[in-house]
């Protein structure tokens, strides 16, 4: 392979940043629409009640409304779900969660569909509710869904853990505890959709999976697939959240009700009580280690709360399990996972999905052990880090990328020794700390995971990249333009992505799993080579040289005697024929049946992992007890930079996250039984709360199965952060504390 | 939204008559009343807008008395070199309410109006010995502002009334005041509490005169007597700065909320008690000098 | 409920409007106007400067400002920030550093910017993160933002 690249490794433009800072970028609620009415939720303001009776009727009388829905009105599919089809569209009997839809008001004008939600009376008979797993895997609990309150369980084990405990020097257990949060993305999830003479519906959505959207569509209002067009618009964030439906099937159910276009935006208040959320969960940790830092076993049991419906949690929980080793080689290990319903807010997936929280557990214990042993944080690491043709505890083979560990090790104990040198301000005390982190890629061994892209050439010698999957707003156009524009070797500017239309585009199937640049890259370059392919072969005939004696370079055909002649003219040439010149690849994430274990349940395991390691300085107030990050390092392994400024802003934005995770964040239930539902109460970092001095490592080991050798980014940037920041803590003032987030409270209680 | 008539006026004296005629609530910078409002805690039939009413925009001294009007808003108080330095914790509340878009439109009088045990520039004001001034159609009145907020969310503001302007006395001699507040973030911090602090030394060194003004650990600001009374009289020293903050415990009163628990106020209480403290003696030992 | 007739200065030019008075800047920029730019993240609450414009030169959110006090006033949105097409060398900046990721946070994070280069037109590190506290963003963590003000900052000192 060439060594120097004209794309790949560089800072390109991002071509929608230019509408992004003029205001033209539009996204769903942006797009002006003819004869547009409004969507407003009547929601469930218990946390769990039996519905006797809903009456319309006053809601529907108000002045402006056109139509009230509930679930008997929906003529297709009632329940839908990403993994488990257990949510209803409009609730059913039963009210599970506060905030949980139950009608849906259509009125002329915002404001008209919003006060006449007040006005639909629905009957609750309220039950009471369960807000924590281990009581809703009680045998007497009462039992939320038909069948039961455990969604998933997952049991993994490895070698023989009694003896790995019996031959253990030193034995840590530990409870860690990690909130619920809200990956709070700006734009509060809406959706468009508009009903269209031919019968058929067009939908706009701010979503991670249009082709599902259509799906669900299609179902709810009993209606083919072709005849739904789901149109993806910029989106405003999405970090997991909107993996699920984000009020698609209930905006298409709008339209279908009054064959009109109909807006349905929720607030931020709704965004917080009805939309998925990290995960909430209780591990229990138990490691052995011998004297000299070697591990020897690892115990866990980690307690789920999905919430009311099961969204993507049993995925979840795999990816939580497959983790809570971390970046280690344990031979003996133990794990059970459990994730339960309750009538909490939903948890689905958000950035990490299950990693965060499995390694604010992992990574806490390794500098308790560390401690315990009397060792360095880092030598403790070192000595347990995998390393290249190591086995982890699910039989999955290490590669060669696992050689970034030691290099993040190596730089690690580099940027500790100077940290710990600085003077911390007066009154203060400073501690540094530094954490791992292994994310995996992908949706997992059995779980259909491939990705699909096209490729058209057109006369003037650009490309329209036609992306499956849509851009959340991390770049996935321009990384894919950039490979794209490599692999055919032409500029950055010939190649441009089109917006999502399920009518034109193909199915990339979800933005999610870090798995993105992988999948995507892979499949536009052969794609490309498609392209080139077909290009060569329409040049052969149409200059009569023999296929294999032509050439291609950098949009030129070059024939045996050194001629060149540019791409566009032969592409003209067939345009004028009538014909295209087009490629479509679908590129699927290899899990090969000979070398990736059988034995564990469907979606285990991953078989590829980036690795990363963060290190934290931190000033505590000993008399206050607040934290103040004022240095960050972020080592991450990518493979290979495709988008230098689209990796860091990756990892920039990631660790913002991961500072919101270990500091401020978390969705509790106030006094009065309602749960935090503004910005006001749920904090995420301000400019004001990153660190002064931040710096990116960027490694390149090279995948050799990714796109120039590139693996992921997307989740990894804030798995770190969080232990990093607790080890930091303990390292200043000797407090450890187990439960995120580190508040002021905590660490008072401890301290005085 | 709910809906509600807007009357527009121009001068004072058709804000004053508006208020009386259509009984309606006035809305000054709006950074309380339309979050309220929105979540239907604050309703009103009609509103009468007060921001463009320049006559209560002012910031002078008048025969050493500071007044400052009530439609000055919070990053105006920032700015200006008068309040720097005649009353310094005033403008470092300023400093630290929410940011820059809630500094350019939140006044001076609406923070007062809306008498939330947590808003900042009450605690300065009151250690300030602030007077507020009420005018409406048939008169006016001059209140000390510790009566004027009688408890959480509500003054003693008669239909009608509207505040005028802020008042205290120029701090003489050796004086120091400070101003702490304590946020669970760096950016857009709502208080978990705050304290402001008034002392002023007497030619020997020793307080003449101290004001201690806790928030957010009780119904409504307080001043803590327990502390003043331990520090008149007494040498600034760190023991006796100790004491009183410890002392002021006694004065308030915190509760559990979503933003923090009872015992953290009560310790973060004392802990900025003492730092407020010791920030004004090292002023007013600064003007001993 | 009467409506109002507002007059006032948008982008340069004086418009009169007609709006019922419980609606606020930001409903009357989007629904009315037709200028999506600023935009709701936080329901209105002013706690996250997605819907900051500049009134009469100051960052304000536009969800806190009823349509009637914005009577006589200057009001400058995104969509105003360039000049007869040229950008503002803050829009060239955040696109040239990379600052844009999902761009939701954008309109309001680059006019809370120029209210800061306008008042301060060369802002040390802390004084440009106290600027922009009041504006939240969740994909960039704010780095290449202030790497972005800070190149505008120079620009606009030597242009």
């Amino acid at each position: 392979m060439a060594n120097e690249t004209r794309t790949v490794g560089k800072t390109e433009l991002r071509k929608d940043a230019w509408d992004k800072v003029t205001g033209a970028a539009q996204y769903v609620a942006d797009i002006p629409q003819e004869r547009m009415c409004y969507g407003a939720i009547v929601r469930s303001p218990h946390h769990f009640a039996r519905i006797n009776q809903i009456n319309t009727k006053a809601a529907e009388d108000a002045r402006g409304v056109l139509r009230v829905i509930i679930a008997d009105d929906i003529p297709g599919r009632k329940i839908h779900g990403p993994l488990v089809q257990d949510q209803p569209s409009l609730a059913i009997d039963v009210v599970r969660h506060m905030g949980e839809p139950v009608a849906l008001v259509i009125a002329e004008t915002r404001q008209a569909a919003r006060d006449a939600v007040t006005l639909v009376e629905v009957d609750y008979e309220p039950f009471v509710p369960i807000f924590d797993p281990i009581t809703a895997l009680q045998p007497d609990a009462k039992k939320l869904h038909t069948n039961g309150n455990l969604v998933a369980e997952f049991d993994v084990r490895d070698g023989d853990i009694e003896n790995g405990f019996a031959d253990a020097d030193v034995i840590l257990e530990e409870t860690f505890n990690v909130p619920r949060i809200s990956p709070a993305y700006m734009e509060p999830e809406n959706s468009v959709a508009r009903w269209n003479d031919d019968g058929s519906v067009t939908v706009w959505v701010s979503s991670q999976h249009p082709f599902t959207d259509q799906a669900d569509v299609a179902e709810a209002l009993n209606l083919p697939v072709e005849k739904v067009q789901v149109k993806s618009a910029v989106i405003g964030g999405a970090f997991g959240g909107k993996e699920d439906s984000t009020l698609a099937i209930l905006a298409g159910l709008g339209a279908w009700a009054v064959k009109r276009t109909v807006q349905i935006v929720n607030t931020r208040q709704e965004s917080f009580l009805a939309h998925p959320k990290r995960h909430p969960a209780q591990i229990q940790l138990k490691v052995g280690a011998k004297k000299d830092g070697t591990l020897l076993a690892l115990k866990a049991t980690a307690h789920m709360d999905t919430g009311a419906y099961a969204s993507l949690g049993p995925a979840v929980g795999i990816i939580l399990t497959e983790t809570l080793a971390g970046s280690y080689r344990v031979p003996n290990v133990e794990l059970k996972t459990l994730v339960a319903y309750t009538n909490s807010p939903l948890s689905g997936a958000m950035r990490g999905f299950g990693s965060p929280q499995s390694h604010f557990a992992v990574e806490s214990m390794m500098d308790m052990l560390a401690s315990a042993l009397n060792m360095e944080p880092i030598t403790l690491r070192r000595k347990n880090i995998l390393r290249p043709g190591d086995q982890m505890f699910t039989k999955v083979v290490v590669n060669q990328t696992a050689l970034s560990l030691p290099i993040c090790l190596d730089n690690a104990e580099e940027i500790i020794k100077r940290y710990q040198k600085i003077e911390p301000a007066p009154g203060k005390k400073a501690g540094v700390g530094m954490a791992l982190a292994a994310q995996s890629m992908g949706l997992g061994a059995k779980v259909p995971d491939d990705s699909t892209h096209r490729l058209e050439w057109l006369r003037d010698g650009s490309v329209l990249l036609h992306l499956g999957s849509p851009d959340m707003g991390q770049g996935l156009a321009m990384t894919a333009e950039q490979i794209t524009a490599e692999a055919l070797g032409l500029p950055y500017e010939m190649v441009k992505s089109v917006e999502l239309d399920t009518l034109k585009s193909p199915n990339g199937n979800v933005t999610c799993a870090s798995r993105m640049t992988y999948l995507t890259g892979n499949a536009v370059i052969n794609a490309s080579r498609q392209l080139i392919e077909q290009l060569l072969t329409e040049a052969s005939k149409m200059l009569n040289v023999p296929r294999e004696k032509l050439a291609y370079k950098d949009g030129l055909v070059i024939t045996p005697d050194g001629e060149k002649v540019v791409a566009a003219e032969f592409i003209s040439r067939v345009a004028d024929d009538g014909r295209q010149f087009i490629s479509e690849a679908t590129f699927s994430f290899p899990y090969p049946e000979e070398t990736t274990p059988q034995h564990l349940p469907i979606g285990m395991p991953h078989v590829m992992f980036c690795f990363g390691a963060q290190i934290a300085r931190v000033e505590v107030d000993p008399e206050l007890g607040t934290v103040d990050v004022t240095h960050m390092v972020a080592i991450h392994d990518v493979g290979k930079v495709i988008s230098r400024s689209g990796v860091e802003g990756q990892i920039e934005g990631g660790i913002a996250s991961g500072i919101g995770y270990a500091l401020y964040e978390s969705m509790v239930l106030k006094d009065q039984g309602q749960w935090i539902d503004s910005f006001t109460e749920y904090l995420i970092p301000t400019s004001k709360d990153m660190p002064e001095h931040y710096e990116n490592i960027i490694l390149e080991i090279p995948e050799a199965s990714g796109p120039y050798g590139a693996k992921g980014i997307g989740e990894i940037p804030l798995v770190p952060t969080a232990p990093a920041i607790a080890n930091a803590v303990y390292d200043a003032i000797g407090v450890r504390v187990n439960s995120l987030p580190i508040t002021p409270e905590k660490l008072i209680k401890d301290m005085i | 939204m709910q809906e509600f008539n807007f009357v527009m006026p121009q001068t004072l004296n058709e804000l004053m008559i508006a208020l009386d005629e259509t009984g309606g609530r006035l809305v000054a910078g709006g950074t309380d009343i339309i979050p309220r409002m929105r979540r239907g805690l604050f309703s009103a039939a009609t509103l009468v807008d007060a921001s463009r009413i320049d006559e209560l925009r002012f910031i002078d001294e008048q025969e050493g008395r500071i007044r400052i009007g009530a439609l000055v808003t919070h990053q105006e108080m920032v700015n200006s070199a008068l309040l720097k330095s005649a009353a310094p914790s005033l403008v470092q509340a300023g400093e630290t309410v929410g940011c820059i878009q809630t500094r350019n439109r939140g006044t001076l009088g609406g923070n007062i109006a809306n008498a939330s045990p947590a808003a900042d520039t009450i605690p300065p004001l009151l250690t300030l010995n602030a007077e507020v001034r009420l005018v409406h159609r048939h008169g006016e009145r001059l209140i000390p502002l510790a009566e004027f907020l009688v408890s959480p969310g509500r003054t003693d503001l008669a239909p009608g009334e509207l505040i005028h302007s802020v008042i205290f006395e120029r701090l003489l001699g050796a004086w120091g005041a400070s101003y702490l507040k304590l946020g669970k973030r760096n950016g857009m911090a709502i208080s978990v509490v705050n304290a402001a602090v008034v002392l002023v030394l007497d030619s020997a060194g020793s307080i003449q005169d101290a004001r201690l003004a806790l928030g957010s650990v009780a119904p409504t600001v307080v001043r803590s007597s327990s502390a003043e009374e331990m520090l008149i009289g007494q040498e600034p020293t760190p023991k006796i700065l100790n004491q009183a903050a410890e002392a002021s415990a006694e004065d308030i009163s915190p509760i559990s909320d979503v933003r923090s628990t009872k015992e953290y106020r009560l310790h973060s209480a004392v802990v900025l008690a003492r730092r407020v403290l010791t920030e004004a003696v090292a002023q007013a030992e600064g003007k001993l000098a | 409920m009467k409506a109002i007739q507002i007059a006032f200065n948008l982008n340069g030019k004086l418009i009169t409007i007609s709006s019922a008075p419980n609606r606020t800047l930001l409903d009357v920029l989007r629904d009315d106007l037709g200028l999506t730019g600023a935009k709701d993240s936080c329901g209105g609450e002013g706690e996250c400067g997605a819907c900051t414009v500049l009134m009469d030169g100051q960052a304000v959110n536009s969800c806190m400002v009823f349509i009637g006090q914005v009577q006589s006033h200057t009001i400058v949105t995104i969509e105003g920030l360039s000049d007869e097409g040229q950008l503002h060398p803050l829009q060239k900046a955040f696109v040239e550093v990379g600052a844009v990721q999902c761009g939701y946070c954008t309109p309001g994070m680059i006019m809370s910017a120029k209210a800061l280069l306008d008042r301060n037109p060369n802002p040390s590190d802390l004084e440009i993160r106290e600027g922009l506290s009041g504006n939240l963003c969740r994909c960039t963590g704010y780095v290449k933002i202030a790497d972005a003000v800070r190149l505008a900052a120079e620009e606009l000192s030597h242009g």
